[in-house]
């Protein structure tokens, strides 16, 4: 193998040869004497070069004394100075880095070549070139085993994060641990990525364990940035973007509309409405509308860092802004964003080199403080969003409307605040529309100003108390402010949209947090046997606090102003509100131990113990414990392979483990029942309300955590030197006690308690792969990998064994989760076609030769009689597909040459579908999608498309017509950098400066036709489409300058 | 090393310091409300209690899940209004339940989970009473929280006992795997009526309430409540007490409003004529469809907008409705001209006349609960929910008649005609003989939309007449009802999944044979 690639090498290469030169001659070998062939020997800063021959053999020319660089990938590089000697034999040795490579685990770091369990890494080149504006966003398509779906193209959104699968019904949200501290779901939103050193991704139960009660859905780790030993650093990051959507939906025209709308009218038995559908031309193009092109971002980082033997430190400071691509443009969808950082560690006690005991002490403190504003707009739903406004509105409507129009809305909205800016009065679509409304006036109105404080700060002591048993105490705190305030104008956009009272409102919430942690650790190695323990205890605490109010009645000269105190509403007028309160305090105990061992680094093996209590559980079930245990053996390091496995074969090993984690998020006192307030009743004729409170339910003492018991094995292959390496994992990860309703009967009068009664399978198959090679002078790092999951609901716990999660209006039930399918599916009736003609229909008959749909016209959609009852009716509705991806896969590809460098990052999906919910088929004057042109029009027309029939709500039930496959491949990332020649720029004292053009989903191949093939939005609405915000493309220019 | 000594020591005095503190770190305070044990013993606190217990009267129109209107569920199975809607699909189980084929998996389910609900929080407020006694409750106040929520206890059993006969009957709160037994009809009306006889003796409620205590059960509608339950059941031996009741409301301070036209009205509300009503309101009210306003907030109904007409735009004055529960035209021509109560009753709009049309459309509405704008006008949530119409479970009327009737039969004696005028007179301005068929006569035209007709004609089916459910309940000209009542029509089919979440537990339940 090396061979072939090291002739293809040389072919590729172009040699130069300089004259009146020194001639040095020589063999390369590697340390057991082995020649090494197709090694680089090249003078130092040169493009003079050779590589070694079939013996390792070379013969090079430089000026006398000039360095000369050997090099092969999978050894250490050495230099020489040619001395013009004839013989010379230099040893490579084996390039271990690969492998001693480390990865950061819970309470620790370890050897990446004894490590047992199933941890994906994501380092900071990594997270560098992509520059994701945040830390979720990251992880997308570098990993495998994680999914990551963007739940919107909106600045600032979460992404939707799931390691291996959704592990639950309820929160599914892996636990994100930075710098050692517990963060929320909404807690990672301060982290600047650029901070961050790695991210590790705890994917099997073994890796998790020690994270216990919180693992069950595995655990994110994220460690910020240290300095490095050396002079200081100054790093200065730029860049600016411009944001556009990267499709429009196809929809009728004007005209188009008007021919239609007749078409669907006639059919319905009624008069066309249009006379000349010709005269209204293209009409309003409503997304050009509603889309801000060419929206600007930019970001600004500055960071400082070095380290001496006593100090280390990391400060930094970024800036990120962001303008949404819907709504950008009237102040509304836009995400500011500044952070510090200052990361340090002081080296207070060093004599490792006079003692073993008590030798060293070092203190670490990490401070980060962030401050975030947004505004945001509707997105993803059917209740007239701005996109799902521009799709159903008429083309022939105009924006503003017309002076015809202004003279009717005097008399139809009479006394109405109508939205209007400086070009005229905003058009009104009118009750035809239903919650649709003018999406541009819509988008004039204010938005509520979100803002955010977070400060966390991180202080530990490690301690070294004799020979390698160290203890290691740190605390953490995290406080967070937040809130937002708005207010609402009068206005008028439809019957069921506007406000008669002005009011000014605002809301704002504290929380405060805080971690102990004591961990001793020991590790020795004695002759073959290494072994490390750890013994630990932690405990967490949170509360917080919300305080909020709006008032009505703020006077319109006051909007520039608009705060509660300018409002005059009156309290007891019912003008004026507040409402506030602590939150429940949740509370986490912790002990915690590991063990690690292995013998020569050939047989591994580890075994980890958590023992959590939560203030969550329940009064029988206040602790819960946490075992776990994994087995690795690196095949390739038993002496008696040495001669049987080749030597291209460089690592082998085989991995193995189980554990059980938990789930703690089940929410507050739900084990026990606590009054309730508001059950009221009114007396007398003053019908005063007189107030209630009753238990708030039935006590579930035994409730406890949800349980998930996870196996895994992998193994991991290194070839030439580990320059390739292959991974290949295989898990199976039951959730045990899902919390849902106890299925009891109504009749005990109360709510049903809580319990631990569901079962959810997931498993599947995760591969990595990376590949480091040169062609030439020019470096090439190529990374995949792919994730193949399958995720069954095995038991939902409740009576009926299903439930209806998202709904259609007009169509009724959208989504269910039911036992033995995976969770949340598509719920509808599948089709069969058209019925071409009457024919047909006659013929479409049970066994007992009954109709089954007497009343269908030519036209018409044939139904399935899914369950073969011989009846077409509701209860033919079935698994009509489900968003859930069969398969993930990432692939990347990074080239050096010269300073140039290249990155792209592919990503995508298959086997997912969209249920593409974008027409709301109760609103009959809606605009349609440009597929409705391909309808059945006769016999013969279309096999899939009913005709047009205004008001069909039969032939638009749900049913797999709306669904579409939403397999996709995109071209995530693209980047292009050129880093300055050094002698250029040291010139002007600056070590590195580098420039780069970057474009962000410029390519995305997917049969969809919908706004963006990747849709989440809430836990259960994954790939359903009401009119995604989606995803932008994003073309960049920056600068990254190091001096 | 003594350093290190002192190290191991700290260590070791911190995890067993850790350890220790480890329960009491894990209990914590909840934000906002209290543990039952500790809240529920003052007598402040044991009020609130019995105000919850009053609370599940006001979700039968709209219990979160389905529309139960107390009176229009009895009625659509009578003789007297339709069900309506935009078609046979629109709210099903009224439908099935019309036309007595009503499905276990598609059955009224709503009054069964309301009125446990009810009786749930009415024995809790039995075991705090328990629980605050020694806290300063005196004997007064402990014999009126008790005797409130054991007749209210009886009304939601009443209830469930009519629609569904063989029901749980508990008294205590469930424990275990929570199912409790299931009782004949019989045994249940045994328990019911020992409950409310208990709650009787008490002596503890006033005959009538004043001021801002109107609303709460009284002694005059626990004795309705009792003539209602014995006169169901034509329990011989205790209608003599029955009548006995009657006769001690009509010495008390109530009366017949002089103008039947506005005994439906909001200032017709808490007259001398009204005994029990479930109180709504629109002022300030706050019913809310979402889950964040909350559907089961006391505050309005949404009966008034499920029985007006569609899409109304004849006049200014009522508002839009669903078009459910149209009064058939045969309510409205059963009326003589003259009297009070038809027009009272019956709003005749004329077929499509200012709305549109809906299933089983007459063009005649029931103008008991029309919904007028003016009704919820006040409200600060969802216009639907927040009507202010209160629902008149016991009106004096009933009294008269109740009286009346038991005397006819022989239980006692009084002076039934009169009573009897006293109802007729107010109507129309004439008597009428006293007769048991007129008796039912007067029950017919003066209860519409009341839900008292369909019980009616169930208890005389022992009558020798032919107004009884059997005769009465057939099919119709229109071919909407199809089936005739029959004596395994009396008790709905148990919703499955009740008999479901049984199976295989201590307690199992068995469907009723409808």
């Amino acid at each position: 193998m090396k061979k072939i690639a090291s002739l293809i090498l040389f072919l590729g290469l172009v040699l130069s040869a300089a004259a009146q030169n020194v001639t040095v001659k020589g063999v390369v070998q590697d340390s057991t004497g082995e020649p090494i062939i197709g090694a680089f020997v090249v003078q130092q800063g040169t493009n003079n070069g050779t590589m070694t021959g079939v013996d390792g053999d070379f013969v090079l020319n430089t000026p006398q004394g000039a360095k000369i660089e050997v090099s092969c990938i999978g050894y250490t590089t050495q230099v020489i100075v040619n001395n013009g000697e004839q013989n010379l034999v230099i040893v490579l040795p084996d390039d271990t880095q690969m492998l001693e490579e480390t990865v950061v685990i819970g309470y620790g770091v370890q050897k990446k070549s004894v490590v047992t369990a199933s941890i994906a890494k994501v380092d900071a080149d990594a997270l560098g070139v992509t520059s994701p504006s945040r830390v979720d966003n990251a992880l997308k398509g570098l990993t495998a085993g994680v999914q990551v779906t963007a739940s919107s193209g909106q600045p600032g959104a979460a992404s939707r994060i799931r390691i291996r699968g959704i592990g639950t019904i309820n929160d599914s949200n892996p636990l994100y641990i930075v710098d050692g501290m517990p963060m929320g779901i909404d807690g990672i939103d301060y982290l600047n990525p650029q901070d961050i050193e790695s991210i590790e991704v705890l994917k099997d139960a073994a890796a998790g364990a020690v994270y216990g009660a919180r693992a069950a859905n595995g655990v994110i780790l994220v460690t910020t940035k240290k300095g490095v030993k050396g002079k200081a650093r100054f790093n200065y990051d730029f860049s600016y973007g411009w944001s556009s959507p990267w499709r429009e939906r196809e929809v009728l025209n004007a005209t188009e509309y008007a021919l239609m709308n007749n078409e669907g009218r006639i059919n319905a038995g009624m008069a066309p409405a249009y006379a000349d559908p010709y005269s209204y031309g293209e009409g309003t193009d409503w997304q050009k509308q509603v889309f801000n092109y060419n929206a600007p971002s930019q970001s600004h980082e500055v960071s400082v860092s070095g380290a001496t033997d006593r100090v280390n430190y990391y400060l930094s400071l970024g800036y990120l802004k962001q303008d949404g691509i819907v709504g950008g443009q009237f102040g509304r969808s836009n995400y500011d964003r500044l952070t510090l950082r200052s990361n340090n560690s002081y080296t207070l006690l060093d004599r490792t080199k006079e003692r073993n005991w008590l030798n060293s002490i070092v203190l670490t403190s990490q401070l980060s403080y962030a401050n975030i504003h947004s505004k945001g707009v509707a997105e993803n739903s059917q209740w007239g969003s701005p996109l799902g406004s521009a799709l159903a509105l008429s083309p022939i409507l105009g924006v503003y409307a017309t002076e015809e129009d202004l003279a009717n809305y005097e008399t139809i909205y009479a006394g109405q605040t109508l939205v209007e800016d400086e070009n005229g009065v905003f058009m009104i679509p009118g009750m035809d529309y239903n919650e649709m409304v003018n999406p541009v006036a819509s988008m004039h109105l204010p938005a509520n100003q979100n803002w955010t404080h977070k400060f966390t700060a991180g202080f530990s002591g490690e301690i070294q108390i004799w020979d390698n048993l160290k203890f290691k105490s740190s605390i953490g705190f995290d406080l967070g402010f937040w809130g937002n305030e708005g207010y609402t104008p009068l206005f008028y956009l439809s019957g069921n949209n506007k406000a008669e009272n002005s009011n000014a409102n605002a809301y704002s919430a504290q929380s405060f947090s805080w971690q102990l942690e004591n961990v001793l650790s020991y590790n020795k190695t004695i002759g073959k046997h290494s072994f490390s323990a750890l013994l630990g205890q932690s405990a967490f605490r949170s509360k917080g606090q919300q305080v909020g109010g709006s008032r009505m009645d703020l006077p319109e000269d006051k909007y520039s102003k608009p705060y509660i105190d300018n409002a005059t509403g009156l309290q007891e007028d019912g003008r004026m509100s507040v409402y506030g309160s602590y939150y429940t305090e949740h509370r986490l105990a912790s002990y915690f131990a590991r063990a690690d061992y292995n013998y020569d680094e050939r047989y591994m093996g580890q075994v980890t113990l958590r023992m959590d209590g939560s203030s969550r559980f329940g009064a029988n079930n206040k602790w819960g414990y946490f075992p776990s245990f994994s087995l690795g053996w690196n095949i390739h390091k038993e002496p008696y392979m040495v001669d049987v496995i080749p030597s291209w074969l460089s690592n082998a090993k085989l991995r193995f483990s189980w554990g059980m984690n938990g789930n703690e998020n089940i929410g507050d006192f739900r084990y026990t029942v606590m009054t309730a307030r508001g059950n009221n009743y009114i007396f007398g004729q003053n019908e005063s309300v007189a107030q209630g409170v009753k238990s708030s339910g039935l006590a579930n003492p035994d409730l406890r955590w949800e349980e998930s018991i996870q196996t895994n094995v992998g193994l991991d292959l290194g070839f030439m030197a580990n320059a390739l390496t292959f991974t290949i994992e295989w898990y199976k990860k039951r959730t045990n006690g899902m919390l849902m309703e106890i299925p009891i009967n109504s009749y005990v009068g109360e709510s049903r308690p809580i319990g631990n009664v569901g079962i959810m399978d997931n498993t599947g198959v995760e591969m990595e792969l990376s590949y480091k090679f040169n062609l030439g002078p020019v470096d090439f790092r190529v990374g995949g990998n792919g994730t193949w999951l399958k995720n069954t609901l095995i038991n939902l716990g409740n009576d009926s064994g299903f439930q209806n999660y998202d709904s259609f209006q007009g169509a009724g039930t959208a989504s269910r989760a039911e036992n033995g399918y995976p969770f949340v599916f598509f719920y509808g009736y599948k089709t069969d076609g058209i019925f071409q003609n009457q024919a047909e229909i006659d013929a479409y008959v049970n066994k007992d030769g009954e109709k089954l749909m007497p009343n269908a016209v030519p036209g018409d959609v044939r139904f399935v009689d899914a369950n073969e009852d011989g009846k077409f009716n509701d209860d033919d509705r079935t698994y009509i597909g489900d968003g859930t991806p069969d398969f993930t896969w990432g692939i990347n590809l990074a080239a050096n040459w010269n300073g140039i460098d290249f990155y792209m990052l592919w990503q995508g999906t298959a086997g997912n579908d969209v249920l593409d919910l974008t027409r709301r088929i109760d609103i009959s004057q809606s605009n349609l999608p440009s597929y409705m042109l391909n309808r059945w029009t006769g016999e013969g027309t279309s096999n899939r498309l009913p005709r047009y029939v205004r008001g069909d709500s039969v032939n638009w039930q749900l049913s797999d017509l709306y669904v579409y496959d939403g397999s996709y491949g995109r071209l995530k990332t693209l980047q292009l950098g050129y880093t300055l020649p050094e002698k250029l720029t040291k010139k002007i004292l600056i070590s590195s400066l580098r420039l780069y053009v970057s474009a962000e989903n410029l390519l995305t191949l997917t049969k969809y036709h919908g706004y963006d093939p990747e849709i989440s939005s809430g836990g259960t609405s994954l790939g359903i489409d009401y009119g995604v915000y989606p995803q932008p493309r994003t073309f960049r220019v920056g600068l990254n300058l190091k001096f | 090393m003594d350093m290190k000594k002192n190290f191991v020591l700290a260590l070791t005095a911190a995890a067993v310091i850790l350890s220790a503190c480890g329960k009491e770190f894990l209990t914590v305070e909840h934000p906002t409300e209290s543990p039952l044990e500790e809240y529920f013993t003052t007598p402040e606190h044991l009020q609130e209690a019995v105000i919850a217990a009053y609370d599940p009267l006001e979700w039968f129109d709209w219990n979160d899940s389905q529309y139960t209107p107390l009176n229009i569920m009895s009625d659509i199975m009578a003789d007297q209004i339709w069900v309506g809607g935009s078609d046979r699909s629109d709210n099903k189980f009224w439908h099935l339940m019309m036309n007595f084929e009503a499905l276990p998996t598609d059955t009224m389910s709503g009054l069964w989970s309301s009125c446990y609900s009810g009786i749930k929080r009415c024995n809790d407020v039995i075991t705090y009473i328990g629980w605050t006694k020694d806290n300063g409750l005196s004997e007064a106040d402990a014999k009126l929280a008790e005797a409130q929520v054991r007749i209210l206890r009886a009304f939601y059993y009443n209830i469930l006992w009519k629609f569904y006969g063989n029901i749980p009957y508990y008294e205590v709160n469930l424990t275990g795997d929570f199912t409790c037994q299931q009782f004949p009809a019989d045994e249940v009306y045994d328990k019911i009526i020992a409950d409310l006889e208990g709650a009787i003796a008490l002596d503890a409620l006033p005959m009538k309430w004043t001021g801002d205590d109107q609303g709460r059960v009284s002694k005059a509608m626990a004795y309705m409540l009792y003539a209602e339950l014995t006169m169901y059941k034509n329990d011989e031996s205790r209608l003599p007490t029955a009548l006995n009741y009657m006769k001690d409301i009509i010495a008390a301070d109530y009366a017949l409003l002089p103008d039947y036209g506005i005994v439906f009205k909001e200032e017709g509300e808490w007259g001398k004529e009204t005994i029990f009503d479930i109180n709504y309101k629109d002022d300030n009210a706050i019913r809310g469809w979402s889950p964040a306003n909350n559907p089961l907030a006391a505050g309005g109904t949404i009966l008034p907008r499920m029985i007006s007409p569609n899409g109304w735009s004849g006049d200014s004055i009522h508002d839009n409705g669903w078009g459910f529960a149209p009064v058939r035209q045969s309510t409205y021509d059963m009326y003589a001209a003259n009297d009070a109560r038809r027009d009272a009753t019956c709003w005749n709009v004329g077929a499509g006349n200012g709305y549109s049309p809906r299933y089983q459309d007459t063009g005649v509405f029931l103008e008991k609960y029309i919904a007028y704008k003016a009704n919820n006008a006040e409200q600060l949530a969802d216009a639907d929910l927040n009507f202010n119409n209160n629902l008149r479970i016991y009106r004096y009327s009933e009294t008269l008649l109740n009286a009346a009737e038991l005397v006819v039969r022989g239980y006692g004696s009084g002076d039934a005609e009169g009573w009897l005028n006293q109802v007729h007179s107010r109507a129309t301005g004439e008597n009428v003989a006293l007769s048991l068929e007129n008796i039912k006569k007067e029950r017919e035209l003066e209860f519409v939309g009341e839900g008292k007709r369909y019980w009616d004609l169930v208890r005389w089916e022992s009558d020798s007449d032919d107004i009884k459910a059997s005769k009465v309940l057939v099919p119709d000209e229109f071919g909407y009802r199809t089936n005739s009542w029959t004596a395994s029509k009396k008790y709905l089919p148990i919703p499955q999944s009740e008999i479901d979440s049984a199976k295989g537990k201590t307690y199992e339940l068995t469907q009723n044979n409808y």
